[in-house]
């Protein structure tokens, strides 16, 4: 099984975007040979889907890259430092880096895991999200599913 | 005993949402000794307003992604009750299943991961691969049960898409159910693992009493988790009882300048919501099994410890296994139905009240003629413990005050003691935050 993950918070502006594009995805009907799924904040459940029963998994998620509001990476964890310096991890202010750490460190087989990082314009309080990204969201939908239909070989 | 104390906690770790623990003393003198929220409100409310009751109980579902089942569950059955929607039985004992889903998932989540590691003097969970490993492994285990237990009722737990007012839109297979039922049962030695981790680690547990009203769903059939009247019950026994539709008459929301969170207040100056207060309102109707855990662990009504809140959590895991084994048992013995959903019989306003893992919430609609939000009212379960946790703070700093406790293990009863009543302020954010090395 391949999964397309959404993570954010729905009222968290473009922090939502992860939650919008899983959502999108699974609405449209556009899964196909893949499953995508929203799992909120709780970035912890990222674990279950971490096993060697699952082939791939597509994180979608906001992500600070020092790139221009709305632009869109996909990245390997090895490509990238976290800077959140979190000493310890909670439920909701998680560092979903860090929950893929976790998972490394249990020893168990894991599935490729890559995540579709897209700069936000906007984190706060509030339901919606910035024209940034309202403008480009059906670019992310259509790379996602791309991704996950390639079995996880598009890069960009 | 220290004269001169300054513990300034900004967005305490291990809590969902932003809190902040200010404590100041000079010269044995106390200054500030404060729980803080500094979140900004979301206005929920405001945006069901104009909204068709369908559509509902998908927006409040994104109040909360660890208790989107419980908001979801107060969503429907407000509307319900606005709509003179009553549903089948079958869709009850569904939805009760489902709700000691989110409780076995929830306080999986927050004993093992977010209160463990205090007790093994760890800063989180990461470290504790490595030195608890098979502690670890079967925390993972047991969260994921929870969590696909919840999703094969409400087709995910984050964010349900299956619960809508008047039933269900799908319903689970008999087989599901049978191997879900299975699956419970092999986690049995998972559960006594746990009871014996916790009963070794019960010794961390501060030992800080400070009696308070309780408040919990109670109901005449069962520990109360899905339906039923409002109880509260103060340290001396005395009881008193309360129609749902009465909420504000025993939540008397109220406001204060360190935070940003409503306060609330009924019999006393504060109450306590939450795994010990539902055990002390409503112990008699735990499971034999989740009571034999409780006698094991010392615990007998009325615990007084707030930081007993994570123990009663371990009770409440025991008695929702064998609930749901037990519901199982009897949806597979009267059969699976498909069953249409429930139309509305009329249009007014109603409220509603489960209790999610942190305790009792509230949920209130009006709804007009054409099925339109007039109206809309959330009272979530940590707003209702901001009260008995600063009143826990007032006793508690004294009391550690008159211990030979350092600055840092006076800093770290606080944090333990907000983390214990396992406070959901808020969602906040959960972005990467990342620098390209190749």
């Amino acid at each position: 099984m391949r999964y397309l993950i959404g993570v954010g918070t729905y009222s968290g502006l473009d922090d939502s975007i992860g939650l919008r594009v899983a959502e999108a995805v699974s609405a449209r009907g556009l899964e196909s040979g893949f499953r995508a799924i929203e799992i909120g904040g709780s970035v912890l459940d990222l674990v279950h889907y971490l096993d060697d029963g699952v082939e791939s998994v597509l994180v979608v998620d906001t992500a600070r890259m020092g790139r221009a509001p709305g632009e869109w990476m996909i990245f390997e964890p090895g490509d990238v430092t976290s800077r959140k310096d979190l000493s310890c991890v909670s439920t909701h202010e998680g560092d979903v880096l860090g929950v893929v750490r976790f998972a490394v460190s249990l020893g168990r087989p894991m599935p490729r895991v890559t995540f579709l990082g897209i700069e936000p314009a906007q984190i706060g309080s509030g339901i919606g999200v910035s024209p940034e990204l309202d403008e480009r969201f059906e670019e992310y939908v259509e790379a996602s599913v791309a991704f996950c239909m390639s079995r996880g070989n598009v890069r960009t | 005993m220290l004269r001169d104390l300054n513990v300034d906690i900004h967005h305490l770790t291990r809590v969902e949402g932003h809190g902040n623990i200010r404590v100041n003393v000079k010269d044995g003198v106390v200054e500030q000794c404060e729980w803080q929220v500094p979140e900004a409100p979301r206005f929920f409310e405001s945006m069901l307003r104009g909204r068709h009751y369908s559509e509902v109980a998908r927006i409040t579902s994104r109040i909360c992604g660890i208790c989107s089942v419980g908001h979801t569950l107060a969503s429907v059955k407000a509307t319900e009750s606005a709509l003179g929607i009553v549903v089948t039985e079958q869709t009850k004992k569904l939805r009760t299943l489902l709700k000691h889903a989110e409780n076995f998932d929830s306080h999986v989540l927050h004993i093992y991961v977010l209160v463990a590691p205090d007790l093994l003097g760890a800063p989180s969970v990461f470290p504790l691969v490595a030195t608890h490993g098979e502690v670890v492994a079967r925390a993972l285990r047991l969260k994921r049960l929870g969590h696909e237990w919840g999703s094969l009722i409400a087709g995910r737990t984050t964010h349900p898409t299956t619960v809508v007012p008047g039933g269900f839109t799908r319903l689970p297979s008999a087989k599901d159910l049978a191997g879900m039922r299975d699956r419970l049962v092999e986690s049995v030695p998972d559960l006594l693992a746990t009871l014996e981790t916790i009963t070794a680690l019960a010794p961390m547990i501060p030992a800080f009493d400070r009696p308070t009203e309780y408040m919990a769903l109670s109901s005449a059939e069962e520990y109360a988790l899905y339906d039923g009247f409002v109880q509260t019950v103060l340290p001396d026994g005395d009881r008193a009882c309360y129609a749902v539709a009465d909420y504000r008459s025993c939540t008397n929301e109220y406001v204060v300048p360190q935070s940003t969170a409503k306060y609330t207040r009924n019999r006393s100056d504060s109450y306590a919501v939450g795994a010990l207060a539902r055990f002390n309102v409503n112990h008699d109707q735990l499971h034999p099994e989740a009571k034999r855990v409780a006698a094991s662990l010392g615990m007998q009504p009325y615990v007084t410890n707030p930081y007993m809140n994570s123990v009663a959590q371990v009770v409440e895991i025991v008695h929702s296994a064998y609930e749901g084994l037990r519901l199982i048992d009897e949806l597979l013995a009267e059969g699976i139905a498909e069953e249409s959903l429930v139309q509305p019989a009329g249009y007014g306003s109603g409220a509603s009240a489960v209790e999610v893992p942190r305790g009792i919430l509230f949920h209130e609609y009006a709804y007009d003629r054409d099925g339109m939000c007039t109206n809309a009212n959330c009272i979530i379960p940590t707003n209702q413990n901001h009260a008995n946790i600063q009143a826990d703070f007032d006793v508690l700093l004294p009391h550690l005050l008159a211990t030979p406790a350092s600055e840092e293990q006076v800093g770290r009863a606080f944090e333990m003691l907000v983390r214990a009543y396992d406070p959901c302020i808020s969602c906040s954010t959960h972005h990467l935050d990342v620098e390209f090395v190749r």
